[in-house]
């Protein structure tokens, strides 16, 4: 990973930004034409503090352009395409070329290298089908460090915990609710964690607080690095902690950070809490131009202890929209609702959507009213409702999923 | 060691190079490749002071250049091999290298001056042989030869090169290019304008691609030896629409 002085860096970000402006202009009418409607050119944007002047990018653009109307390259060029919920009732589907996957692979590998991670190593992944994308790029990366990988698929408790002891894991890249469920399993079947190889702990696709952390650390007898990465748009190794654990470096030579006001769009002041926005630097095939992420962070001042001259962020509980983040994958109430449409054929009257907590496993909870349209005197016709829904949802979204069907008045009016 | 930012360059109202930003790292070789009329050579002339309307930072060893005429440019360490040679065709080989180092004479540096000519003609012999001749009687190959050969008479840390394989034979060129890898580990930081895109990127370290004045593509030379895009332009398969080529 570069260290570039302050300056060079500043140099190599203005480069990449003005031509990742210039391609995204001439490539992408969405782009062009919002640059356009503000009377902007890309020539316009001369320094790094003129990105300001550029509109926001936001997660509705990704579905209103289904499928490729943000490709800024060829299809041609395009070697593999990925899908993922989005909040209308287009998925987002974005795209990598070669050098893309290059690019992120190398990102990736840096990230797994500042956790400690070497050729000595074996590592475990294990991801929901929702995040299925971010296993493949941290595979991918960690084969070029030439550590010993386990791809993840879908396993019971019982079976990661097999793999995890008998093949000697010593690095598990997993979200927290996932880790709390095995620590839990683990205790549960007696295994002693001492007992395992497993020292490092990568914690992706959720925020994860101290205090739960330090849980972790012990129930598991592991030390802990925390990722921050975009599931949608893929790309899990954004920002990333050095062995300081003291923030998350920005990959600063792909990724431009900005924390704004969510409210006025304005940049917060130096330190102060916002919602996190990025820019792609070297993305070739679905370029992102102020793109607001829905997260909370803000930047940490000063110059980190490890050395790297990265700008950090400290990642802040809370979303700044209606977002769920359920086991990393980050799923929309528009989508769940489009989803449940689907399955039923209407909206139903009433109905809430929440994130659950099942002992220690996260879920999404959708309850529905049983009114007129949804009753049936036939037990088997309403169970056929909820598995109908359930299965829409879960094969969608691809985290798991709880539907119940409640009585009518015990909903407030909406 | 030279840093661009958003450089905007005009021809009257024309805007030729819309907001480049570039840079070249001491002991690099940077190539700038880019379709006939990108605006190539109007950058190298910005450097170099030859051009009047310009706005931006050009940036040399932390100076800027702005306000620097273009002897002085020289003086401070950059040279210009300019397109089509511009060598003094009445003038024998010998004047048009001591007019490349008209600036160390000035400064009274005839010594050193003497040393120079014995290495230029170290490292072109061609000119050595010939060095009594017309300039205007060289081959294409030689008087390129001499361009540089007169360009390094300066001096510089940073040699620029404008199309110096134009017009010559495949053999020529690879002649010339291995030349400027030699100087590079001898030392002298290279940015290298080209047409023949393969060819310039095959010596580089880095490039950068400019299209109708903005730079759109920059990286390893590596990485952009292979890529798609690159490639396409440069082998004039340009996909028409999206899905050309797929489904």
């Amino acid at each position: 990973m570069l260290n570039l002085d302050p300056e060079e860096r500043k140099q190599l970000q203005l480069e990449r930004l003005q031509s990742t402006l210039n391609r995204a202009f001439r490539n992408v009418p969405f782009h062009r034409n919002r640059l356009q409607e503000k009377g902007l050119e890309p020539s316009c944007i001369g320094s790094i503090g003129d990105l300001v002047q550029l509109p926001f990018m936001e997660r509705k653009h990704l579905g209103e352009h289904y499928p490729y109307g943000l490709f800024a390259v060829p299809l041609r060029d395009i070697v593999r395409i990925h899908s993922a919920p989005g909040t209308t009732s287009n998925p987002t589907v974005s795209g990598y070329t070669r050098q893309d996957l290059l690019f992120w692979r190398k990102m990736a590998a840096g990230t797994l290298e500042a956790s400690g991670v070497t050729s000595q190593d074996i590592l475990q992944i294990t991801l929901d089908f929702g995040l299925a994308n971010w296993g493949r790029d941290y595979k991918d990366s960690a084969e070029i460090i030439g550590a010993g990988v386990i791809p993840s698929t879908t396993l019971s408790l019982d079976k990661q915990l097999m793999v995890l002891r008998d093949y000697k894991t010593s690095v598990l890249i997993t979200t927290p609710s996932m880790a709390s469920e095995l620590a839990d399993h683990m205790l549960k079947a007696k295994v002693n964690p001492a007992e395992l190889n497993l020292t490092t702990l990568i914690l992706v696709g959720e925020h994860v607080d101290s205090t739960f952390r330090e849980l972790l650390e012990e129930q598991l007898n592991v030390k802990t690095w925390l990722h921050y990465g975009l599931s949608e748009v893929p790309g899990p190794a954004i920002a990333f902690e050095c062995s300081e654990h003291a923030g998350l470096h920005v990959n600063e030579e792909h990724f431009l950070a900005e924390i704004i006001d969510p409210q006025s769009g304005r940049e917060t002041e130096a330190g102060q809490a916002g919602e996190l926005v990025l820019t792609t630097l070297t993305t070739r095939a679905f370029p992102l131009i102020r793109f607001r992420t829905g997260d909370r962070a803000r930047f940490i001042r000063g110059i980190c202890p490890c050395g790297r001259s990265l700008s950090r962020i400290e990642w802040l509980g809370r979303r700044t929209d209606d977002m769920l983040n359920i086991r990393g994958v980050k799923v929309h109430q528009q989508q769940i609702l489009f989803q449940v449409k689907k399955a039923l054929g209407f909206v139903p009257n009433d109905y809430r959507i929440s994130k659950k907590q099942q002992g220690l496993k996260q879920l999404l909870e959708v309850r529905i009213a049983v009114d007129d349209t949804l009753f049936s005197d036939e037990i088997k016709a309403l169970e056929s409702v909820v598995k109908r829904v359930g299965s829409i949802l879960r094969e969608n979204l691809g985290v798991p999923v709880i539907i119940r069907l409640k009585e009518k008045h015990l909903f407030e009016r909406k | 060691m030279l840093q661009i930012k958003n450089l905007k360059c005009y021809y009257g109202r024309i805007m030729a190079i819309k907001g480049a930003s570039l840079s070249v790292r001491q002991g690099e070789l940077v190539s700038l490749i880019g379709a006939n009329g990108a605006g190539k050579s109007t950058l190298l002339q910005a450097v170099c002071g030859l051009l009047e309307h310009w706005e931006g930072e050009i940036n040399f060893q932390g100076s800027g250049l702005h306000s620097l005429d273009s002897s002085q440019i020289v003086k401070n360490g950059i040279s210009l091999v300019p397109e089509g040679r511009m060598i003094f065709p009445p003038l024998s080989v010998m004047d048009n290298l001591k007019l490349g180092a008209y600036t160390m004479y000035r400064r009274k540096m005839h010594t050193k001056v003497k040393q120079d000519l014995e290495m230029v003609l170290d490292l072109f012999p061609v000119l050595r042989e010939r060095i009594h001749q017309a300039a205007g009687t060289l081959s294409g190959g030689e008087q390129q030869m001499l361009a540089i050969a007169r360009a390094l008479m300066a001096r510089p840390k940073l040699l620029l090169l404008d199309e110096p394989s134009m017009g010559l034979a495949p053999l020529l060129v690879e002649k010339i290019l291995a030349t400027l890898v030699k100087l590079r580990k001898n030392g002298i930081t290279i940015l290298l304008v080209e047409q023949n895109a393969q060819a310039a990127l095959k010596i580089a370290d880095r490039g950068y691609v400019l299209e109708t004045g903005s730079v759109v593509l920059q990286g390893a030379a590596e990485y952009l030896l292979n890529d798609d895009e690159v490639k396409r332009a440069y082998l004039g398969k340009d996909y028409k629409e999206f899905y050309e080529g797929r489904a």
